[in-house]
């Protein structure tokens, strides 16, 4: 490989057929007179511009297109020299860091000279041990081209904010689920908003046996085995949920508070009760009409019960995930969009007031789709309140337009699958730790299960990742018409 | 070549109609191409090749021989070219009798015997076919002496070939205008005929000299046909070669093929002196270019015929 132009931060080597580099790949560009080397990655891979190519491939068809039959008697072998640079190619490259004393910086303001400057392949191994990833509690992510594993370090998605995103059928979930299970390996509490029901079988096996998680995983599903007594829910949580979930008025949202207080003193906090009194209320009868409707509303979400023996479950589920580390599962599959919306509000709710009252430390928060559910004022609060109390959130989207603009310039690690559609490339290049180029060029070529990690856990130099296969039952298939049909 | 203004050169202005004879006939062509490479420290290194192409069942097929290197200095040319010429005809027609070429000329030479000697082959493994030749049949030169021409010649009507030679380019004047251009309007396919060709010695043209307009594209082309064929041969020839090959603004497309395929692109340039670097360890100089270096934009380089 020879280095042949550099322009900003883009360098172009020229590569030629047996040197075999492939996009994502890291370079060394060692100039040993500056006893520097640049580290660079792949981007992109082009021809070479080499001249008489073209009337090299032209005069291979002159019979009508038709290539003309014929026997070359070439004695000195020139033949392949000739494919040789004709198989040229120009590897684009963007350059990430300068090794200068075994030490990274991210500088890259001097230039390697062109006749002495050596060129190889870095290693992902060389590279993450060169940038320091490397941690006590290692994920190991997957395979990469090199046949070498990459590993990152729990740690480095602590107090984090993540996104998986890719299109459709490319592995996210199977990458989720492979952070989730480790995770709740290092004993972190993980709550999952499951929008397809996917995740309920994390604790058993592809073949339906219990795995090493099974205790770990709790599946709650609203109504059936997850219900909340009106007792256990904090004012706040409530008018959450009649403001934003069921867009109570401000008048009626008053008249609520006054009544949810009155019941609370009496003691007498229940479902019955509620109805009881609103319909009892004095008082305007648009503003009681929306309070029963609002009140049949939770009645018939079936997730509010009167019976205490009933609604403890969040509460056991959490106090064991945070002694010896789990994962409950929200199935909101099957789940209206409001009753849907009613469920979310009560656990961002009880998460935060479990972490304010210090019952939990910190709750990795995976949310599936959750432009589905979160609330527009949950964006910015995730971000940054949410945060701060220790919800530390990964979204997985396969529409990353979904999710706004500044929860990508704030996301820590991006863990990107394939796109091909140029608009949603674009929405993810905004993301602050990301070079649009990179992820454009790189991101479209991705085979299925192969993502590109940036940021924090790979100390900002994107790698690709075939992500590793769990032994973990499939649950996201999706139901096929012609599957079983002869 | 240099051709030389040869005196009481006469174009007929009445065409000779041809009319397209679709017998199948083979078709064949000869073509070679010579490039420098690049200099080193005691000559140059050059490479050659060569290439025949022939048109049979509608289908050109083609063999291609080369690239040949050679490395050229004053001390082994004249050894170089005696080789390769025992090595092809088993004579020495040329070197006694002219002084050593000169090195800038060797490309030129050695890709002539390359291409007379391919010219030869298909003469002696063609028969009842037309036979292009790209150039005249002038002979009596240092690359193509009178005798090898006749060989040629001979052996290709000794296989009922007929040799038509185009020219792309020619200096023939007649009244002060190159023959090939102040065509008749006449519709084509039509020959001129010339009459009274002589050269200087030891300059021989060995075929007659027509004017041919193959279609209507506007252009035209020195075409010589072998003298020893007679008239109406040498027309059914040229109306054979009508029938059977197609035209790109005039001229044979078989012909066209074997330029094409013999001709070096940069691309194998760039693909011989990484060879030559690799297997040989031979360094390329790059001298500077006197031209340019004195003066600047203005200095357009040597230009070699």
């Amino acid at each position: 490989m020879k280095l042949y132009k550099k322009e900003g931060n883009i360098l172009q080597v020229l590569s030629f057929p047996n040197e075999n580099a492939e996009k994502g790949d890291y370079l060394l560009i060692e100039d040993p007179d500056a006893r520097k080397a640049l580290i660079a990655q792949v981007i992109d891979v082009q021809f070479a511009s080499i001249p008489g190519v073209l009337e090299e491939l032209l005069r291979t068809l002159p019979d009508g297109g038709v290539p003309i039959q014929g026997e070359d008697i070439d004695p000195l072998e020139i033949a392949p020299h000739i494919t040789y640079i004709q198989d040229a190619s120009l590897l684009v490259c963007k350059t990430r860091a300068t090794l200068e004393n075994e030490a990274l910086s991210p500088s890259n303001s001097w230039l390697p000279s062109r006749s002495q400057s050596t060129i190889k392949k870095l290693s992902v191994p060389m590279l993450l041990k060169l940038a320091n990833v490397e941690g006590t509690r290692p994920i190991i992510l997957g395979g990469t081209k090199d046949s070498s594993l990459l590993t990152i370090d729990a740690t480095a998605v602590d107090g984090t904010l993540n996104i998986i995103t890719g299109k459709k059928g490319c592995g996210k979930s199977y990458l989720s689920k492979l952070l989730m299970a480790s995770l709740i390996g290092y004993k972190a509490t993980v709550v999952l908003f499951d929008l397809n029901g996917e995740y309920t079988s994390i604790g058993m096996t592809h073949d339906g046996k219990r795995n090493m998680y099974y205790d770990k995983v709790h599946a709650l599903t609203p109504s059936q085995n997850f219900k909340v007594a009106l007792d256990q829910l904090h004012l706040n949580v409530v008018m959450g949920i009649l403001i934003h979930a069921l867009h109570l008025p401000g008048t009626s949202s008053r008249e609520f508070r006054r009544l949810w207080k009155h019941l609370k003193e009496k003691g007498r906090l229940t479902l019955q009760d509620l109805g009881e009194a609103i319909r009892n209320l004095n008082c305007n009868q648009h503003v009681r009409d929306a309070l029963s409707s609002r009140y049949h509303a939770l009645v018939n979400s079936g997730f509010f019960t009167d019976n205490l023996a009933e609604s403890t479950l969040l509460d056991e589920c959490l106090l064991k995930a945070k002694d010896h580390g789990g994962a409950i599962v929200i199935n909101l599959r099957n789940t209206s969009t409001i009753d849907r919306q009613i469920v979310v509000e009560y656990v961002l709710g009880k998460l935060v007031d479990s972490l304010q009252s210090w019952k939990l430390n910190a709750v990795f928060l995976f949310a599936e789709e959750a432009h589905l559910y979160l609330r527009e004022t949950y964006w910015d609060d995730i971000v940054t309140r949410m945060r701060h109390f220790g919800i530390f959130t990964t979204f997985i989207t396969n529409q990353p337009d979904t999710i706004r603009e500044s929860i990508y310039r704030q996301a820590d690690n991006i863990f990107l699958f394939n796109f091909t559609n140029e608009h949603d490339l674009d929405v993810v290049s905004r993301a602050s730790r990301v070079d649009a180029e990179t992820v454009r060029s790189i991101a479209r070529d991705l085979p299925p299960h192969h993502c590109l990690t940036l940021g924090k856990v790979v100390h900002d130099f994107p790698i690709v990742t075939r992500v590793r296969a769990l032994d973990i039952k499939t649950m996201g298939e999706t139901r096929l018409f012609f599957k079983n049909t002869k | 070549m240099l051709e030389q203004q040869p005196s009481k050169l006469r174009l007929k202005r009445q065409p000779i109609a041809l009319k397209p004879n679709h017998q199948e006939t083979i078709i064949a062509a000869v073509d070679t191409s010579t490039i420098k490479i690049g200099e080193t420290s005691t000559g140059s290194i050059i490479a050659i090749r060569g290439a025949t192409t022939w048109k049979q069942n509608r289908k050109y097929r083609y063999t291609r021989l080369g690239p040949f290197i050679f490395h050229i200095t004053e001390e082994n040319k004249n050894e170089v070219y005696s080789t390769l010429e025992k090595a092809t005809f088993n004579t020495y027609y040329s070197s006694n009798r002219h002084a050593s070429p000169h090195l800038m000329q060797m490309p030129t030479r050695l890709a002539s015997l390359l291409e007379r000697w391919l010219q030869t082959m298909l003469a002696k493994t063609l028969s009842h076919g037309l036979i292009l030749f790209d150039g005249s049949l002038t002979s009596g030169t240092f690359d193509t002496p009178v005798q090898r021409m006749k060989e040629i010649l001979s052996l290709a009507r000794r296989n009922q070939n007929i040799v038509l030679a185009f020219s792309k380019m020619t200096s023939l004047r007649v009244n002060g205008y190159l023959i090939t251009e102040h065509l008749p309007k006449h519709e084509p396919p039509y020959l001129l005929e010339t009459t009274g060709l002589r050269f200087k010695p030891p300059i021989v043209v060995l075929g007659d000299v027509y004017v041919a307009r193959l279609n209507k594209a506007n252009y035209a082309f020195r075409l010589d046909i072998d003298r020893e064929t007679p008239f109406q041969h040498r027309m059914a020839a040229v109306e054979k070669l009508l029938g059977n090959d197609l035209y790109m603004q005039g001229y044979p497309e078989t012909l066209r093929l074997a330029h094409i395929l013999c001709t070096f692109t940069a691309n194998e340039v760039l693909a011989i002196k990484h060879f030559i670097t690799r297997k040989h360890g031979i360094q390329i100089i790059n001298r500077p270019d006197m031209h340019r270096l004195l003066f600047g934009p203005f200095g357009k380089g040597e230009i070699y015929s």
